[in-house]
């Protein structure tokens, strides 16, 4: 749980973040989005005291942050910077292990969760043990930075544009990796990004920032369906926001009764998916299956249905 | 390295060694620059006592410059010392602002004759390349770096002896090289107040006329400036590679 009221941080003249109230509750992940300059990445990093606001304050599991040594605070937390920030002159295992080391694990538990990481992020351990930063794809070093914030098992994951720099295709597996990682363990995750699909996707709840204000915090079907403002409108976008509301759920989750021809889609396809494939096979209908049992049917019509403002 | 680079730099240490250990052997070839009735070979002193007093006088003098440069740079990048950078850049410009000849004659009514004047002239020559330098490498380290190592909590000197200072390392080996090659030619100098030097050798035959003396303490002085530049080189290079650039 994540608690941060009323906090304010100012630099000279600008309030980078202006009054800010926001909680975020245990095994969720928060979405912050907001436009460059918003005020993410500051209101971010003074959840683990890299920048310490100017007044307010903020409660990790009911503790000040403040009334804890800084670097114990943040060897209980992930963070993933902005831009990777590997260290260069140390192997991808040594980066990994960093914050284990920092706590003093012994060898033997370190190399293990090393060995772990590498395969969960895809990435063979026997290949890439070894090897420098400096020899490894810009989608590779970024997943070895995730990989790093989560190697001490941190209830607590800290995200900035952890993706940014990740092609469409890559950026789609590494965000179901994520995905995955967070329902495993239940992680607490707060991401910034200025990817309102990338929010929408993973985010249990989207707060959205603009000159460091909160402008609206919520479910991301809330957020889509009734904008607080005219600047979260805009972000949200009018021209495909009934594409993201399908965006938001599986067809598992609304199937209805019937039968239909053609090759069944599976369950866990989202609707939107579900419509781009009954659009482009010419169907009006098709059957849902999971793990190869016929479930009931989708149709275009339930779909347009789902799609309108609720 | 090229092979050919490797063998020009072997046959260097080689005819350096030679020279200095056993001089005799290039009477022959130093006699062509002597005048008839002059001794070819160094004859005051031995070249290999005068070649380790010269290195120990650059190392010693050197190696305090380094811990004075390094540690100020070290200093006045954290954040209690960064209000003292301008002040620490003003001392260490003072070191090269005076000519070597200038700090050696001023030290000598202070500190009299001998070793001491010319220890102090190089080790404020030595300083401001050293803190540049080290400034330079220090401020390099991307600040994404520094901020992942803060923010996987590390402490102040844990992020200082694993993060910056090894990825500032090249850029200091750098500024350690240049004011050791510097500092070994400067040095020759202080035997003009009685530095025991390769400079001696040079004093010699500019006194008595005799160019073989001035040729021999010369190509030692240069041999060992080039060999050790390399030294250094190599050693940049390969912390480079070490910390993957
Ligand atoms: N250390 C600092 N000193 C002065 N101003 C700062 C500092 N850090 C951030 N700011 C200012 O605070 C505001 C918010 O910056 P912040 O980095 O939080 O934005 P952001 O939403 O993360 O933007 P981006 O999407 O571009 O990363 C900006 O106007 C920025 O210039
Ligand atoms: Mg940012």
């Amino acid at each position: 749980m994540i608690e941060i009221c009323d906090v304010v941080k100012s630099f000279g003249d600008t309030r980078a973040v202006d009054e800010v109230s926001l909680m975020i509750a245990p095994h969720t992940i928060c979405a912050l989005v907001g436009t460059s300059g918003s005020g993410k990445t500051t209101l971010l990093r003074m959840i683990n005291r890299l920048v310490e606001p100017t007044s307010g304050n903020i409660r990790v599991d009911g503790r000040d942050v403040m009334s804890v040594p800084a670097y114990e605070l943040r060897r209980q937390m992930g963070y993933v910077i902005q831009g990777h920030g590997l260290f260069p002159h140390w192997t991808i295992a040594r980066n990994i292990a960093t914050v284990p080391s920092l706590l003093g694990w012994d060898r033997r538990t370190i190399d293990r969760r090393v060995d772990e990481l590498l395969d969960l992020f895809q990435l063979d351990p026997a290949t890439y043990r070894n090897r420098l930063p400096g020899e490894l794809s810009g989608g590779q070093r970024q997943r070895v930075g995730v990989a790093r914030a989560l190697a001490a098992k941190p209830n607590i994951l800290l995200m900035d544009e952890p993706f940014g720099a990740l092609d469409p295709v890559t950026r789609g597996k590494a965000q179901e990796e994520l995905r995955i990682i967070q329902q495993k363990f239940g992680t607490t995750i707060v991401l910034v990004t200025h990817d309102m699909d990338e929010a929408t996707h993973l985010g249990d709840r989207i707060a959205v920032l603009d000159k460091g204000r909160l402008l609206q915090h919520g479910e991301p079907a809330d957020i889509i369906a009734n904008p607080a403002t005219d600047f979260v409108r805009e972000l949200v976008g009018t021209t495909d926001r009934a594409f993201r509301l399908l965006s938001l759920a599986t067809l598992g989750e609304h199937v209805e009764s019937g039968t239909a021809d053609g090759e069944p889609l599976e369950a866990t396809m989202t609707l939107r998916s579900a419509y781009s494939e009954l659009l482009w096979s010419g169907r009006k209908a098709a059957p849902v299956a999971r793990d190869g049992t016929v479930l009931g049917i989708v149709t275009l019509d339930g779909l347009g249905r789902l799609a309108a403002r609720p | 390295m090229s092979p050919l680079g490797l063998v020009l730099r072997l046959a260097g240490l080689v005819l350096l060694v030679w020279l200095v250990v056993q001089p005799t052997a290039f009477a022959g070839l130093l006699a062509l620059f002597t005048r008839p009735g002059q001794p070819s070979v160094y004859n005051q002193g031995s070249l290999l006592a005068l070649t380790i007093s010269h290195l120990l006088i650059v190392a010693s003098a050197i190696a305090a410059s380094a811990l004075l440069a390094v540690g100020l740079a070290i200093f006045v990048t954290r954040p209690f010392g960064v209000d003292f950078l301008p002040v620490s850049r003003a001392l260490a410009n003072i070191g090269q602002t005076f000519p070597p000849v200038a700090v050696l004659a001023l030290c000598v009514p202070l500190l009299g004759f001998g070793t001491t004047p010319t220890l102090v002239a190089l080790f404020l020559y030595g300083l401001l390349p050293i803190f540049e330098n080290s400034l330079a490498g220090l401020s390099s380290v991307p600040p994404p770096v520094t901020e992942a190592a803060k923010g996987m909590g590390m402490k102040p000197m844990q992020r200082l002896i694993g993060v910056e200072l090894p990825l500032s390392m090249p850029l200091m080996l750098a500024g350690l090289r240049l004011s050791t090659t510097i500092a070994l030619s400067t040095a020759a100098i202080g035997s003009t107040v009685a530095a025991p030097t390769l400079g001696e050798v040079i004093i010699a035959g500019l006194q008595t006329g005799n160019t073989a003396f001035v040729v021999q303490g010369g190509v030692i002085v240069a041999l060992l400036a080039v060999l050790i530049h390399e030294g250094f080189v190599a050693l940049e290079r390969s912390q480079r590679r070490r910390i993957g650039l």
